[in-house]
């Protein structure tokens, strides 16, 4: 069945941002970077900041940066739960995103492990991450 | 009989207050519209989130840590502005009933006040207050707000200092509907999200492991429950206002045509008068 495809929506609280017959899906979990591919087995993880990578069937990509959630492989369905998504055609020019890498960096640095603040500023590294990866990604696609 | 002259000026009034709530009726119209889209647009992730957190947590049921103090806290949401009928009243009602039902459970009620309504209600009637917000946005359903109550309601949850945590706001039911709801959020209550069909934990792969992300997953559920909570607060917030405001702008209407009618009426008194006058006049003169 090489012509399977994945059925795959993301999902956030402001809307549906992405449904449709995709090739393969790529996002990061706490573990590492993983793939899904049609005809996955039911799976079910969480998602740290990351971009999340859609490869259409015709072999183009779509990014989302995305700020955490969850995804769900459900009878070959997959279903992103992200609490928000941005595509990388929305964001803002280069200079501005490595600069909110820096601030965010920055917060992370100023504060220790046991801090209550530690674990969202680390998301907003991720996250800082993620958008400029994302910005990359679409420059050297162009 | 008023004069002529303040009947006119009352007209005026009338009329501008007319205009005003005329505004504000399409002001809220609009507001109302958008707010009616939000609400559907976070349909699909509240679905498919509540299906998951059904399907992962199912038989299980969340406690309240041990040796958690009694007492509840209950997070009520309510408008910063006034000029929206019974609205803030009704939810607030709506508060002080369900503190009572918990009193009688032997469980102390703790507000949190959304709302600048909220926070003087509670100030005045002395309600224990343990936190406050009041919103200075234009839109009162934002995710920020979303994570930071339900932050909030988790680490204290967590810490051990209530028995439960409840969120009290106004169910958009229609534009011409709105019902003050009380919804539990703490512990998750699992037997209410289990559906028919719904595929238990063992049928999936989890990864990292299920006991670290049932904790992302509660966060999740909360999150989106607060947010739906803050929506539809919106959505009935506007609602109430374009009923009131409309309500306001037809009694303004009906009290401008009884306004005219009056003055009319006075204005032929003072002709009538003048005439009687002028034939008094002459009649005395050909006399």
């Amino acid at each position: 069945m090489a012509d399977a495809a994945l059925p795959f929506k993301l999902i956030t609280p402001t809307g549906v941002v992405f449904d449709g017959a995709v090739a393969e899906v790529t996002a990061v979990n706490p573990l590492g970077e993983f793939g899904v591919l049609p005809q996955h087995i039911n799976y079910l993880t969480s998602l740290v900041p990351c971009v999340v990578a859609v490869k259409l069937e015709d072999s183009s990509y779509r990014l989302f940066v995305v700020s955490g959630g969850l995804a769900e492989v459900k009878d070959g369905v997959m279903t992103v739960l992200a609490s928000t998504a941005e595509p990388a055609e929305t964001l803002s020019d280069g200079e501005a995103l490595s600069k909110g890498v820096v601030a965010a960096e920055e917060q992370l640095h100023n504060l220790s492990f046991y801090e209550p603040g530690y674990p969202s500023a680390l998301k907003a590294v991720q996250l800082a991450r993620a958008r400029q990866r994302a910005r990359e990604a679409r420059s050297a696609a162009r | 009989m008023a004069t002529l002259k303040a009947i006119r000026r009352r007209i005026t009034s009338v009329k501008s207050t007319q205009q005003v709530t005329r505004a504000m009726k399409l002001v809220s119209a609009a507001k109302l519209r958008r707010a009616q889209d939000a609400l559907l647009n976070d349909r699909p992730y509240a679905e498919s989130l509540s299906k998951l957190a059904g399907s992962l947590l199912a038989g299980q049921t969340m406690e309240p840590p041990p040796g958690a103090q009694h007492a509840g806290l209950i997070t009520v949401i309510t408008s910063d502005r006034g000029l929206c009928g019974g609205y803030n009243a009704n939810l607030l009602r709506h508060a002080e009933e369900q503190a009572d039902g918990m009193r009688k459970e032997g469980i102390e009620p703790v507000f949190f006040a959304v709302g600048r309504k909220a926070v003087e209600h509670f100030k005045r009637t002395g309600g224990r207050m343990v936190g406050q917000r009041i919103n200075n946005t234009p839109r009162l359903a934002t995710l920020e707000l979303a994570t930071s109550l339900a932050d909030m309601m988790l680490n204290e949850f967590r810490a051990g200092q209530y028995q439960q945590t409840a969120v009290i706001y106004s169910q958009f039911r229609s534009a011409l509907s709105q019902r003050p709801t009380y919804e539990r959020i703490l512990p998750v209550e699992a037997g209410t999200q289990t559906a028919e069909g719904v595929a238990g934990p063992s049928e999936y792969l989890i990864e990292p492991s299920r006991a670290e992300l049932l904790p992302v997953i509660i966060q999740s559920y909360v999150e989106s429950a607060v947010f739906h909570a803050l929506l539809e607060a919106e959505a009935s917030e506007h609602a109430a206002r374009m009923t009131a405001m409309d309500s306001a702008s037809n009694n303004a209407a009906d009290m401008i045509a009884r306004l005219t009618l009056e003055m009319n009426r006075a204005r032929q008194a003072g002709i009538t008068r003048e005439l009687m006058d002028i034939v008094g006049g002459a009649e005395a003169l050909s006399a």
